[in-house]
């Protein structure tokens, strides 16, 4: 096991890129070489150890076998995780816009809140908030047709806007409220919303977005019959038929 | 001395059939423009010299020293943004560009609080458009969706939609089914041949219900959408279907109520699907008058239309994280050039809070609310009338402004280039 | 300046593999000259690649930027040196388009399709294309006045259209795009051949193309009339190519050139009568072209992966768009044309991929004469110019054939007679139809050769052609290709082994002719009243002004006539 814990020397107040904050970069690296490690703010190129300080296992190890523990505040920390294809990355406050980026494997276990874009295109893998999301929760990069392609996310809280939008495979689960148009476009993958939500699915070709709150309903959904799931009954529509869509789309009853 | 076909340098409709009357160097009468025009082009009240503020207060300076402050706060800024650009010429953005790149900041342009959502449809679906003659010689149906243009774009409908004649519209007006789809009615649905008024935020949803009724779907429609009964929206669809050749043209009203791009996604979708039955285009009525020309520009430079962050050395571009009021909500620029453009009037009030705590560049012919919150501040000759170049009218076309008078006022493409020089000189001090 | 001992293709001049030294004085081919020294021993010397076809700048190049952020992500170069940042794979940005050109040898580039309203765009963008030479054609197969001068049977007022839209849009050639199609897709329709009336205006696409090249040849200009056949795309369009050359079979060039140049000849090239019957019919293309003298071709080779389609055969698209269920963009240009965008994918294992990758391969390789052939990809519609070294390499190589054969679809072989072909091009015959005939073909005099007096655009690459065999070291040839040891341009060093060491800024080629006094005033005539009552901008602001062409390089031509 090589466990390396890194904090954040003061705030930011220029947001960083931390995209080599993930197990793959740090798993051949001796500490001091973690330590010169390259850590963007804005169009200043710094070293890692400008910024945070690195304790931990020196010597190289299996991408698996490495732990990152983030401690302090990294909201202004972007691309953690970033590609991340194994290993664990803990982070015991909040992480910054693109944590898990292009997610391969492995686990990325948030505290707190997360920022927007957790999880962009991610592949495979698991994330975990315990706090908030931000926007674009397992969503694309624009003009893609397709973004996450596989894996879970779980937000113990609420998430923001166009949670999933893209989604092609993979799984996302909201504790809380999602913000408006999740599952936008979707072609596949599994949407689960304990709380509330506005107009899910739109564009919707495939997947399955489930919504235990209440949720307004797009005028091209067709509305299905009535299931039970877990002992609730849930609405059931299919949608997004602009797009002749074969989506599944459930509504809590009773909290429309 | 009389200009002819003179330029109009306020809105996108780039009228370019101005008569201006020069005496003495000096505007003295506009002819054709509508009064937002007429008012850009006699011009007004303007800054006399360049200003840096010391103590508190603006005092005036020399270009020279202020070329110099503006390099010395970009170059110290760690993400500083450059922004604005919408209406100054094509040859100032491309030399904004290139400053953007040396001192490695963020460029965008004011679509971020106009029609950026639109940029990001186009993104998901294309633009089926046209440019303005097309809808001139063809169209006998045009939806006017979430805009006013009686009142923003007043010659719009005397020059290109509603009211001109054209090769296959002989009968003007008469020949033409105007529609208006908004929250409310406007001076724009006071001459329409149908209003549709929905509820605020539903334009989504509108669309897509419109979406079902142009496919023949319309058993799924509800009875209701966005407070529009089906067969007012039935009757909607009826019309874009029948019309010969359809154009609509949409504006903030939805691209700024709830769903945003989305908004603007789905209707590009609409547009495309009537392609399938008949023919329809789509055009965003642009705002400031070279808004389109940034978004042409950074596209060609930079492959991104705007919110382009150049800090590490090579375009980045992801509204939402690299766009002017991105940065400033989480204050994550600690500097900013502001040109062509009132940022304080337009932003909403977290960003220009924010704006006001970080140094603030201001490259202007005006003085403004921005002016209130600079440390420098740079007059600048008047793009389209002082100074000739390129702009892009909202259909894409290019078109090339005219100087009408001389001017001792340096351009916004020369104030850019000595303040590069002043960044390089500053730059090669730094290695030695 | 002196290159030494290069293996030199100069077909043009006659000289076919010779090893011998080249001399560069001021910026030109020389007898003699002295200066810095370039060893190339035993490399293999060319002229500079001329691309006769490729789309690089205007309203639908850029739109292709907008539309595809996606696109733009990719190929992200960083600003360093002398180069400003580059993105994009199939939709590059201006600098990206002008480094990678130079990287791979090629120092002219011509734009195929510019409407004469949107030169000025289309001169902006070509302003911040660095280092390449380039000019663009004006698009004339949709012009109302165009199809008034035909309908009338007014040759000398086309004649004189022709020429002032030229000099509007300062543009190099006549560029023709399905004519009438981009009229009728106006409305929403499209024309079903080149005999189909356009509606409104009484006249046919033959007719359209017909009088073009009357016109083209009255002015003498410099390139023929330049030719995107109707039906471009659908199954059996072989007919409608084939026809369509036959109208113009027996009018006679007024240089030494073609009368006319068939644009992307593979999406033109096809049998079947849907796509589950689609087959090559490349054979009878080739076949034509090897019994007829009046024109030439380039190919528009497909390649595998992305691609983005952009063209003003409007309607084409618009069926591209509804096949794929892809994004679309649509642009009709009032008075003058339509376009779209549309991003494709191209897979070997669909057929119809796979046929259509054939097919213009086969087209390269049946025909007999390389001077009828360019090899070009349609950039970006084919495949992206930066893939041109492996379109070569296939060219001159049959085992990377047959081996890229045996990854496709297993049917292909009934669809197309490719794998039965032995030929493989040799270096002669690249050179000439990337540079040589390129050259010729556009009437470009100081270009793609290397005797005295030609611009000293000169590529050395790291390939030694006596030692080298391009069939069985195909990887060798793509590799070489992909980024020249040298690449001169105008006698400066402006790339080497891959790295931009120079970008001056190129000449913008555009032809102004000459026509009698007579014929512009009645054309004016026509035009005032076009500008009064039907376009959306005025007369005096319509052509290009002189600032858009800051380093011009004007070629003359016109009616002969009695100079006044």
């Amino acid at each position: 096991m090589k466990t390396i814990t890194i904090t954040p020397l003061k705030a930011f107040e220029i947001s960083v890129e931390a995209e080599n904050i993930s197990p793959d970069k740090l798993a051949p690296l001796t500490l001091r070489q973690i330590r010169s490690l390259s850590i963007w703010q804005g169009n200043r190129k710094r070293k890692l150890s400008d910024l945070f300080r690195a304790e931990g296992d020196d010597g190289p190890a299996k991408v698996e076998d490495v732990t990152i523990t983030l401690q302090g505040d990294f909201s202004r920390a972007k691309r953690i995780a970033e590609g991340m294809t194994a290993g664990k990355v803990e982070a015991e406050g909040g992480v910054g816009m693109h944590a898990g980026n292009n997610m391969k494997g492995g686990l990325l276990s948030v505290q707190k809140d997360a920022e927007d874009w957790l999880g962009r295109e991610m592949r495979g893998g698991k994330i975990t908030v315990s706090g908030n999301a931000g926007n674009y929760v397992g969503a694309g990069y624009r003009g893609e047709k397709c973004g996450m392609r596989g894996g879970e996310i779980e937000v113990g809280g609420n998430a923001g806007a166009y949670l999933g939008e893209h989604l092609c495979g993979g799984s996302i689960r909201v504790h809380g409220d999602a913000g408006d148009f999740p599952g936008a476009a979707n072609q596949g993958g599994t949407i689960f919303i304990g709380g509330s939500t506005y107009l899910p699915g739109a564009e919707m070709t495939k997947g399955t977005i489930t919504v235990r709150g209440r949720a307004r309903v797009l005028p091209s959904y067709q509305k299905m019959e009535i299931m039970s799931i877990e002992g609730e009954d849930f609405q059931k529509y299919v949608g997004d038929l602009v797009e002749k869509g074969t989506g599944e789309l459930f509504v809590r009853v009773g909290s429309s | 001395m009389i200009v002819e076909d003179a330029i109009c340098s306020f809105c996108g409709c780039l009228c370019d059939d101005i008569n201006v009357e020069v005496e003495g160097g000096k505007i003295k009468r506009v002819r054709h423009a509508c009064r937002l025009g007429s008012s850009k082009i006699l011009g007004h009240g303007r800054i006399k010299a360049p200003m840096i503020r010391r103590g508190g207060e603006l005092c005036m300076v020399s270009y020279q020293e202020a070329y110099d402050r503006a390099a010395e706060i970009l170059l110290r800024a760690q993400k500083p943004l450059l922004y604005g650009w919408a209406s100054t010429v094509c040859e100032a953005q491309k030399k904004g560009i290139l400053l953007a790149e040396e001192v490695g900041g963020v460029l965008d342009s004011t679509a971020t609080v106009c029609h950026g959502p639109s940029v990001i449809g186009i993104e998901e679906k294309g633009l089926p458009g046209a440019t303005l003659g097309q809808v001139k010689n063809r169209a006998d149906t045009i939806v006017f969706w979430g805009c006013n243009p009686a009142e923003a774009h007043p010659r719009h409908s005397l020059r290109y939609s509603s009211n001109v004649c054209g090769r296959f519209t002989p009968e003007g007006r008469a020949g033409r089914k105007i529609v208006v789809v908004d929250v409310r009615e406007t001076r724009t649905s006071k001459n329409a041949d149908k209003t549709v008024i929905i509820q605020p935020g539903t334009d989504y949803e509108v669309i897509s219900a419109l979406r079902m009724l142009v496919a023949g779907k319309s058993d799924v429609v509800p009875d209701e959408v966005g407070g529009v009964p089906k067969a007012e929206l039935d009757g909607l669809a009826k019309t874009l279907l029948a019309a010969r050749f359809g154009a609509v043209f949409f504006g903030l009203g939805i691209t700024h109520s709830r769903g945003r791009y989305k908004n603007i996604d789905n209707a590009l979708s609409l547009v495309t699907e009537l392609n399938s039955h008949t023919k329809f285009v789509i055009m965003p009525m642009r705002g400031h008058y070279n808004v389109g020309g940034i978004g042409q520009v950074l596209a060609w430079s930079s492959g991104f239309p705007m919110s382009v962050d150049f800090t590490r050395n090579a375009p980045y571009f992801n509204p939402g994280e690299t766009a002017a009021c991105d940065l400033l909500a989480k204050a994550d620029t600690d500097a900013a050039l502001i040109i062509a453009a009132d940022a304080a009037s337009n932003f909403p009030r977290a960003a220009v809070e924010a704006l006001a705590k970080i140094p603030v560049i201001q490259i202007d012919p005006y003085e403004n609310p921005t002016t209130l919150i600079s440390e420098v501040v740079i007059p600048s000759a008047i793009a389209g009338v002082e100074v000739e170049g390129t702009a892009y009218r909202m259909d894409g076309m290019a078109l090339r402004m005219r100087k009408l008078v001389d001017t001792s006022y340096p351009s916004d493409e020369e104030i850019l280039s000595h303040i590069l020089e002043s960044v390089h000189r500053l730059q090669r001090g730094l290695e030695r | 300046m002196i290159i030494k001992g290069g293996i030199v293709y100069d077909p043009a001049n006659g000289i076919f593999g010779e090893e011998m030294d080249l001399c560069v004085d001021e910026g030109r081919m020389a007898e003699d000259a002295k200066g810095e020294e370039i060893d190339a021993r035993g490399l293999l010397v060319m002229p500079g690649g001329v691309d006769a076809h490729s789309h690089i700048a205007g309203t639908k190049v850029n739109t292709g930027r907008i539309m595809r952020p996606d696109d733009a992500r990719l190929g992200i170069e960083p600003r360093s040196g002398v180069c400003r940042p580059c993105t994009g794979y199939t939709v590059p940005n201006c600098y990206a388009i002008g480094y990678r050109y130079a990287r791979m040898g090629y120092t002219t580039t011509f734009e195929a399709a510019t409407p004469i309203i949107e030169a000025r765009h289309t001169h902006e963008e070509l302003e911040e294309i660095p280092i390449l030479d380039k000019g663009a054609l004006t698009l004339f197969g949709n012009n109302w006045e165009v199809m008034e001068c035909v309908r009338d049977k007014d040759i000398g007022k086309l004649a004189a259209y022709v020429a002032w839209g030229l000099r509007s849009a300062r543009g190099y050639g006549v560029k023709i795009v399905n004519p009438g199609g981009g009229e009728a897709w106006g409305f929403g329709s499209n024309v079903k051949g080149p005999n189909d009336p356009v509606p409104n205006f009484d006249v046919t696409g033959a007719e359209i193309i017909c009088g073009l090249a009357q016109a083209n040849e009255m002015l003498r200009l410099p390139h023929s009339i330049h030719l995107h056949f109707n039906n471009l795309g659908k199954p059996g369009n072989y007919t409608t190519a084939l026809e369509t050359l036959e109208l113009l079979k027996d009018i006679k060039p007024s240089r030494k050139r073609q009368v006319v140049h068939v644009a992307h000849m593979q999406f033109s090239a096809y049998g079947g009568t849907s796509w589950r019957d689609f087959e090559s019919k490349a054979p009878v293309i080739a076949d034509y072209f090897n019994s007829h003298n009046h024109a030439t071709m380039d190919l528009g080779q497909l390649l595998f992966g992305s691609a983005t389609t952009m063209t003003a055969d409007a309607p084409l698209e618009y069926g591209n768009a509804r096949l794929t269920h892809n994004k679309w963009s649509n642009h009709d240009i009032e008075l003058e044309e339509s376009s779209g965008v549309v991003p494709m994918v191209y897979f070997r294992k669909m057929l119809v991929n796979a046929v259509q990758w054939a097919i213009g391969l086969e087209l390269a390789l049946l025909t007999r004469d390389p001077w009828k052939v360019l090899m070009t990809t349609d950039h970006p519609n084919g495949s992206p110019f930066i893939n041109y070294p492996e379109v070569i390499a296939l060219l001159m190589s049959k085992p990377k054939r047959d081996a890229e054969m045996a990854t496709l679809h297993e049917q292909l072989p009934k669809r197309t007679g490719l794998g039965g072909i032995e030929r493989e091009l040799d270096w002669t015959e690249m050179a000439i139809m990337t540079r040589a005939a390129s050259a010729r073909i556009l009437g470009l005099e100081d270009k793609g050769h290397l005797g005295p007096g030609a611009d000293a655009d000169i590529s050395i690459y790291n390939l030694r052609p006596e030692e080298v065999d391009p069939s069985r070291d195909h990887a060798l040839v793509k590799k070489a290709m992909a980024a020249a040891k040298y690449t001169i341009k105008s006698g400066i060093v402006v790339s080497q082994e891959g790295q931009i060491l120079a970008a001056p800024q190129g000449r913008t080629f555009w032809v102004d002719a000459a026509v009698p006094k007579a014929d512009t005033d009645r054309l004016m005539v026509d035009l005032q009243e076009k500008f009064e009552k039907y376009y959306s901008v005025r007369l005096s602001n319509y052509a290009v002004q002189d600032a858009y062409v800051p380093n011009p390089k004007v070629i003359r031509a016109g009616i002969q006539m009695e100079v006044a």
